[in-house]
């Protein structure tokens, strides 16, 4: 039973959502409505909101609650067959003593519980339970588990209560088997009976993509609508995370205005883990940027990246693929999307068929379909640590060092594509923008020298079949950083030789200027390769002569 | 920054040459500054003024080109003049060590003056 749901005064804005799945069972008992599935991304509160039918039902007594996770569920089908009816049968004992300690206590044998059922005068449900003993017994794989799933329905006739059977993460009960993995598809069909009885609204989450394909077996198709669960409103979110730090005790200094809130999307799960982040971080007053310092554990360390990771060892078990899985997201990420199949073999390192069973792995689990920055900041974090081999310090403080410049100072992106004199559009963005920031017009002659060298460096030589240059630029008060990012053949600044004017001429060689330009230009340039892409840092500091008085 | 067209004109000044590169000194505009002083020296002009007044900005291949003028002229024992270049292009020439192959003027007239009298 979900009891560690939060408390209903901070469920906030699901009303609506909440008030209609608990008329469910009027409804399909009219044939007005029928089952539910619950779309959301992940984190967004689908387990939460069926937390608080749970509770809602449990103490309104007219209709019977039955929550059952497959998130945790053992899918040997004996197995589940067992768990998911003596849940089934604690909960709906402790739903009639109004006890919940009885579906809290796992550990006692339903034996045990005889004695409570019989007081309750529930004959019918001590039938049921030897019903299901003697399938046990008789070791019959199929009418156990079409006696544990029709408990509810059972329950609901005998007793004339209808029965809402919530069944988190229910696409994973595809997964279900006899003896050995793979071994019975289909078993989720059985499903099929219990959901079209009119005494048992069913309401159901789980992936997106996953459930698309169980739903195209016809008998779930039949009175199932879908209810999406949207993003908590700005104001909202900044109000549930504001009660979850006065819970965890910790206040806001008084500038403090939650912009950086905008980043989670109005997602609970994230906001509640991020209160948590600054708890465990022994934030007391917590400034914009303890936010994004937390918001950097929280992402690389903390519960957000546990939660994650979770989910790629629930569809992806060898973590060698793992690892090819990370760098596929990577390359997603940082490309906008994925291309064949052919070229992300490269890219994994697995062989063709090993990827495209990754992808389809990715595809089943919505993951791809999860365009969050906080997600994006996640796998951000797990490719520096898995693939790059960097220190955890050196992950966050890389995730920080993202918002904390951005949230700053102005930042400005810039796309141009690889053809003639498209960096003098560069060069005219850098002129404004150091306009704006009252540079000297030779300091940004010198500015805009350095990024067209960067710029028709990339031209040249990266091979892109992308044929397009990324620029950022982040300018703050005292540095201006210019991040350039192209895709294509690497380029290392260890590949560069110097050669004097005079062995130019006497070489006949009497290109590769450009770096030695931008070297002398800029404070620092750095050189990092993501996946395919090159990326160049360039930091220029901003001195008081350089600036109009 | 201008937003020109890059051109190049020329004049003949008894026997210099002055160029006038105008607008953005890259590839294709500096082969076209190599192709006009080119044709000068094809005539047997050894001595080239480069006007830099018009040029707003260049980019490493624009200074490879002209290192090519630099050694076209040097393998005749030619001199090339460059003027009115701004603070920023002649730093930027003194950043690549180029500075030492040209005799820089501030303005074109004091070029002219120079190669005809041997000072200014």
């Amino acid at each position: 039973m979900p009891s560690n749901a939060i408390s209903a005064e901070n469920f906030l804005n699901r009303e609506a959502e909440l008030s209609y799945l608990k008329s469910l069972p009027e409804l399909k008992g009219k044939a007005l409505g029928g089952n539910v599935f619950l779309e959301g991304a992940r984190g967004m509160g689908k387990t939460e909101l069926l937390k608080q039918l749970h509770r809602a039902l449990f103490w309104e007594d007219n209709v019977v609650p039955f929550y059952y996770s497959f998130k945790t569920a053992n899918q040997k089908g004996s197995y589940f067959a067992k768990d998911y009816f003596t849940r089934f049968v604690r909960q709906y004992i402790s739903f009639v003593t109004k006890d919940s300690s009885i579906a809290d206590n796992v550990a006692v044998p339903l034996q045990r519980l005889m004695p409570v059922i019989s007081s309750l005068g529930l004959c019918w449900l001590i039938d049921c339970i030897d019903n299901f003993q003697a399938h046990v017994s008789k070791n019959d794989f199929y009418w156990q588990l079409v006696a544990a799933i029709s408990a509810p329905v059972v329950a609901a006739q005998k007793s004339g209560k209808p029965v809402v059977v919530m069944l988190d993460d229910f696409d994973a009960a595809e997964h279900l088997y006899e003896s050995s993995l793979d071994d019975a598809h289909g078993l989720i069909s059985l499903f099929g009976e219990s959901m079209q009885n009119r005494l048992c609204p069913h309401v159901i989450t789980g992936s997106a993509g996953a459930l698309g394909a169980i739903f195209t077996d016809h008998s779930l198709l039949g009175m199932t609508e879908q209810m999406r669960l949207g993003p908590l409103p700005e104001d909202l979110a900044a109000a549930l995370f504001k009660t979850h730090l006065a819970t965890l005790k910790i206040t806001c200094a008084p500038d403090v205005r939650l912009t950086f809130l905008t980043i989670l999307r109005g997602n609970p799960l994230y906001i509640r883990n991020l209160a948590k982040a600054a708890s465990k971080m022994q934030k007391k007053e917590l400034t914009e940027k303890d936010l994004v310092e937390c918001y950097g554990f929280e992402v690389s360390e903390g519960e957000t990246a546990f939660y994650w990771s979770s989910v790629f060892r629930r569809y992806v078990q060898s973590p060698t693929k793992r690892k090819a899985m990370v760098k596929l997201i990577m390359h997603a990420i940082e490309n906008e999307g994925m291309e064949d199949r052919g070229r992300l073999s490269i890219v994994s390192g697995l062989c063709e068929t090993e990827t495209g069973a990754i992808l389809d792995a990715m595809e089943a689990s919505g993951i791809i379909r999860d365009k969050n920055a906080v997600f994006q900041d996640f796998i951000r974090a797990l490719y520096m640590r898995e693939i790059e081999s960097r220190k955890p310090s050196d992950v966050r403080e890389k995730i920080e060092s993202k918002y904390l410049s951005e949230s700053e100072a102005s930042c400005f992106e810039l796309v141009i594509p690889m053809s003639s004199n498209a960096e003098l559009v560069v060069a005219k963005a850098v002129e404004q923008i150091g306009i704006n920031m009252n540079l000297e017009s030779e300091f940004l002659n010198y500015l805009q020298l350095a990024l067209i060298e960067i710029c028709i460096n990339a031209m040249e030589h990266s091979g892109s079949y992308e044929k397009k240059v990324f620029l950022k630029f982040i300018a703050r008060p005292n540095r201006l950083e210019i991040i350039i990012e192209n895709s294509g053949r690497p380029f290392s600044l260890d590949s560069l030789t110097e050669h004097s004017v005079e062995e130019k001429l006497r070489m006949g060689m009497k290109r590769g200027w450009g770096f030695k330009l931008v070297y002398a230009i800029m404070d620092s340039v750095k050189v990092e390769r993501i996946n395919d892409r090159t990326r160049v840092i360039l930091t220029k500091e901003i001195k008081n002569k350089e600036v109009h008085p | 920054m201008k937003t020109v067209q890059f051109s190049v004109t020329s004049r003949l000044v008894g026997d210099a040459a002055v160029i006038y590169p105008k607008g953005y000194l890259n590839n294709l505009s500096g082969e076209s500054l190599v192709k006009e002083c080119g044709i000068y020296i094809g005539k047997g002009i050894t001595k080239i003024v480069v006007n830099f007044s018009e040029t707003d900005l260049i980019n490493s291949i624009g200074i490879s080109l002209l290192l090519q003028i630099i050694e076209d002229l040097k393998n005749i024992k030619g001199t090339i003049c460059c003027t009115n270049m701004s603070k920023f292009l002649q730093d930027t020439f003194e950043m690549l060590g180029l500075i030492q192959y040209m005799v820089v003027f501030p303005v074109e007239s004091d070029a002219l003056q120079y190669l005809k009298v041997g000072k200014v």
